[in-house]
């Protein structure tokens, strides 16, 4: 017979949202789901290995483990977990201060492009006029750049320091969260909720810190994480491109390091093995940030 | 009128439709029983939440796959309820088709009218692009829209609310179908033209001996444009008769609700709109007793626990489902108690 | 209709300098123009550096102040001069490095979006009419998990896996091989910036396709008979591409960024390595060219994708 997709315009007035959210044959899950926490757990190791990395029992990711006999670079075994690289510095050290710097990255850029972001999309998003005119167009041309070359263009110029490759980040999140923080702004002061605390006589600011900024966060938290995954990537794409922090190794640096046609078909884990960890925690930075937002989102249609 | 086509052209008999939701079965259509000759036209009057949308779509076919059907649906002496919608298609737009409420939303925005028109010309009657447009000129032209040969390459927006309308109706009629469903065509329309689009469906009807069935909500619609009127109320057929009779004679209280509830013209100005109080039926769980006890006026005990079952009047044409309909001494008893309030009917329920 | 495209045309041109403005000031102002301009010659003292350091300051204008600077640069930018590569040994002018790479770039593009379009539409199509079915599952799945791949560990992993593990494709893009062997050449680059591009485009014109069918107008066309597949096809999905077309527009832009990438681990000689190399030999007016020509070209493609637009849905050219 016919599939879930077709619609019904009117059916029973009692029931229309019912029948029709059978209909569609999915009605979104209200729990953030069991792959919520797997990808929560996963961030957690990431986290806490790159945090904790000095003072855990990796090897020193610059040291080189010559051994006797052997030319490096050695594959993955019981000394070296992830394998060595050329210079037969130990993969799974420069992975965990790897993480230090990309993650290190992807926090401080996300943290600055949700707070200048965030403060100048909600100001224009409440108080329009000139604010929303000069902060969109700030927007529209940051957006203008594609992203990664405006982020070469900057590093180009800088020195290259975890500051300034932070910074850089930072200034490209900006105009994606802010654009999402004046959406949402301005579809909540539309609602009745401020218009009713406006009528009476809330000041401005009153309305903005108690009434919007708890709607407005929500979205933009999952946008957080979201953005994280950018800007991680983002990392390593410039470290790949030999544009990234200068001193110490960072995951597209390692990545670097295997990647050369020969390297990659002899040595395959020095480039896949971070690959791998890169990904997997973009995943789950993903996938984190996806739940939170239809888990939310499911809520608010509820209303 | 022609004895030999004696076999109605639709049947429908114990007719349910059930929908499987969350919060359990709901009852949208729940035994309808109905028979519609060749040429005829049946009204089918109710409010939103009566049925009356989901039984029209029910007869077609045209619902998701959560809902349950049981009971008879013949058309042209053959069963059609249960049939796939593959084996469907080949009468839907063919042999039957329908007329949507809200013609801005039911016509494709991003495509011309005439593709529109002659989508189903070429689909079923396997004409040519060329042969196709010509009878798409003659249907816009027979559906009184001027300008017949420009319209075809315009778009939906660019035409007024009741010119989609008819574009609407002539893509329904466009390959000659029998059976005609028309799904409260008139209420996103001005008044004015409403009456020139029932007109035009009766004309056509009139032409094309085909059948009509008009679902509305308004009584005013059928009242001059129907054979037969079924009146729905919480999926449930309550009257189900010959117009004239109906309105010669209207059995069931809630039709005469229904009835009253039409402004008039030649009430005085500023006098109360009349409106039926409460609120429809819940499907799911709906009360003991008539569907409509809650809400009715001139409900007796025995009504809100026993629900009536459709009998014959004194006309075997006119069927009710009702245990004190118009005429009977409790009707007529309590009848009395309203004309003193002059049928008010929020004091009424204040008294009850 | 024509004011509406003079104002677009007037806010992109406005956009463009705009743009430029910035990145010119910002490569003048973050840093010694001088060194920008000559990397470490600017700081020597010998006689001949000197003399073309005294030559960089005629040319450059380095007296005059900046906004005068800028006006002089951007017009000759405009007729083509892009100045010339302070790194290379005659400096050559820089519009002669861009006439090089810049076809390779484009065809890795094109092919890219080509592929990644060509993949997304049926795929949407088929996921939309299989809504919440296993297949409409796995896809959802399946996208995601490209979504979230780097385009550095893709294209390292493609490499590893398809030219080097099981040689399907060929591992080195020759510029001077004949043009099928270098899009063969070139097909495996394009797949690694495709296949992110693809999933996200199927996401959102999967999602489209879901709302439009729920439009009353389909229910209208299925009730004249039309089968599933053709109101997939001819009713559901022209409404739905508004989003796509957008999408694919800024999409762009991120490709242009994974070019740059994809042409360092697959050696391609195209604009993406010229600017990386520059970069790193600190060449600036190579830098600062192509980044001016790269944005441009987003901009323009997001205004190609405004003139779709107008002709797709009927009901915006009549405004």
């Amino acid at each position: 017979m016919s599939t879930t997709t077709d619609g019904i315009v009117e059916t029973s007035g009692v029931d229309d949202e019912t029948i029709k959210a059978n209909a569609e044959g999915a009605a979104e899950k209200r729990t953030l789901g069991i792959g919520f926490w797997i990808a929560v757990i996963w961030l957690g190791i990431v986290f806490f290995a790159a945090a904790f990395a000095p003072w855990l029992p990796f090897k020193d990711p610059d040291a080189n483990y010559i051994q006797r006999g052997e030319r490096p670079p050695y594959p993955p075994s019981m000394t070296h977990p992830f394998g060595t690289d050329q210079d037969a510095r130990d993969i799974l050290a420069r992975t965990a201060f790897g993480g230090r710097v990309s993650l290190t990255v992807g926090l401080v850029a996300i943290a600055m492009g949700m707070f200048f972001g965030g403060l100048m999309g909600i100001l224009a998003g409440y108080f329009r006029g000139w604010w929303d005119r000069i902060f969109s167009f700030i927007f529209i041309i940051l957006l203008s750049f594609p992203s990664l070359v405006l982020a070469i263009l900057i590093t180009s110029l800088l020195e290259r320091s975890l500051r300034t490759i932070s910074l850089t980040l930072g200034i490209l999140t900006i105009a994606p969260v802010g654009r999402v923080a004046r959406a949402t702004t301005i579809s909540f002061t539309e609602r009745e909720f401020v218009l009713a605390a406006r009528t009476l006589g809330a000041k401005n600011g009153r309305i903005i810190i108690r009434e919007l900024l708890p709607n407005v966060v929500i979205p933009m938290s999952a946008l957080a994480l979201l953005g994280m995954g950018v800007a991680v990537v983002a990392e390593a794409g410039l470290a790949f491109l030999g544009l990234s922090v200068e001193k110490g190794p960072t995951w597209g640096k390692v990545i670097l390091t295997g990647a050369g046609s020969r390297d990659l078909q002899k040595y395959p884990w020095i480039a896949i093995i971070p690959i791998v960890v890169l990904f997997f925690t973009v995943l789950a930075l993903n996938f984190a940030g996806d739940r939170i937002r239809s888990y939310f989102d499911a809520k608010e249609t509820a209303l | 009128m022609s004895k030999t086509a004696e076999t109605p052209l639709l049947e429908l008999d114990d007719l349910k439709t059930h929908f499987r939701t969350e919060r359990g079965l709901v009852r949208a259509v729940d035994g309808v029983t109905i028979s519609l000759k060749r040429g005829e036209s049946l009204g089918v009057v109710g409010e939103s939440g009566s049925g009356k949308t989901v039984l029209s779509r029910s007869i077609m076919g045209l619902l998701p796959s959560s809902s349950v059907n049981h009971g008879s649906v013949k058309f042209a002496g053959r069963e059609i309820l249960g049939l796939s919608a593959k084996q469907m298609r080949h009468l839907w737009g063919a042999e039957m088709s329908m007329v949507f409420q809200n013609p801005l939303n039911s016509l494709n925005p991003l495509m011309k009218i005439g593709k529109q028109i002659t989508e189903p010309l070429q689909l079923h009657l396997g004409m040519s692009k060329a042969t196709a447009n010509e009878t798409a000129v003659q249907l816009l032209r027979d559906v009184r829209i001027p300008e017949a040969e420009q319209r075809l390459n315009q778009y939906p927006h660019e035409l007024s609310g009741g010119m989609r309308q008819r574009v609407m109706i002539a893509i329904a009629l466009a390959c000659g179908p029998t059976l005609l469903f028309a799904d409260e065509p008139t209420t996103a329309l001005d008044v004015t033209v409403q009456a020139q689009i029932l007109d035009l469906i009766g004309e056509q009807r009139r032409e094309r001996n085909m059948s009509v069935i008009l679902v509305t909500h308004d009584l005013g619609v059928v009242a001059g444009h129907t054979d037969q009127i079924a009146v729905m109320y919480g999926g449930k057929l309550v009257e189900y008769a010959p117009t004239k009779t109906l309105f010669a004679n209207m059995l069931m209280p809630y039709t005469k609700s229904l009835m009253r509830s039409i402004p008039k013209l030649v009430d005085p100005s500023h006098s109360r709109l009349a409106t039926i109080p409460g609120r429809p039926p819940d499907l799911v769980n709906p009360p003991p007793g008539c569907n409509f006890a809650p809400r009715c006026l001139y409900a007796q005990p025995k009504c809100h626990v026993e629900e009536p079952p459709l009998v014959e009047a004194n006309d075997p044409s006119h069927k009710y489902a009702c245990w004190y309909p118009v005429g009977t001494p409790e009707f007529e008893k309590r009848d009395a108690e309203l004309q003193a309030t002059g049928y008010r009917a929020d004091d009424v329920m204040a008294v009850s | 209709m024509r004011k509406y495209w003079l104002q677009r045309l007037g806010a992109a041109i406005g956009l463009l300098l705009a743009v430029s403005a910035l990145t010119f000031g910002a490569m003048n102002l973050l840093g010694d123009p001088l060194f920008n301009i000559l990397g470490p010659t600017a700081a020597s003292t010998t006689p001949e550096d000197l003399e073309i350091i005294a030559a960089a300051e005629a040319e450059y204008n380095l007296d005059d102040p900046l906004p005068v600077r800028y006006v002089k640069w951007a017009s000759a930018f405009i007729t083509g001069d892009f100045g010339v590569q302070f790194s290379s040994d005659g400096q050559p002018p820089v519009s002669d490095l861009i006439k090089e790479r810049l076809p390779r770039t484009l065809m890795l593009l094109i092919m890219a979006q080509t592929m990644a379009i060509t993949v997304a539409v049926p795929w949407a199509l088929l996921a939309a009419s299989k809504a919440d079915k296993a297949v409409d599952k796995i896809s959802t799945i399946t996208a995601f998990l490209f979504i979230a791949v780097p385009n550095v560990g893709l294209a390292v992993i493609l490499k590893y896996l398809f030219a080097l593990k099981f040689s399907i494709f060929p591992l080195i893009y020759n510029a001077s091989d004949p043009f099928w062997s270098r899009v063969w050449q070139m097909m495996l680059p394009a797949i690694s910036l495709a296949l992110p591009a693809a999933a996200i485009y199927q996401r959102l014109l999967r999602t489209d396709l879901i709302t439009t069918l729920q439009e009353d107008y389909i229910l209208t066309a299925r009730s004249k008979g039309v089968s599933k597949r053709n109101v997939l096809f001819k009713h559901a999905l022209r409404p739905s591409l508004f989003s796509f077309i957008t999408i694919v527009g800024i999409t762009t832009g991120a490709l242009l960024g994974g070019s740059l990438i994809v042409e360092q681990v697959f050696i391609i000689p195209g604009l993406g390595s010229a600017i990386v190399e520059a970069i790193l030999r600190e060449d600036f007016p190579v830098v600062l060219a192509i980044v001016m020509i790269v944005t441009a070209a987003f901009v323009v493609i997001n205004i190609f994708v405004d003139l779709i637009y107008s002709l797709i849905d009927p009901r915006v050219r009549a405004e």
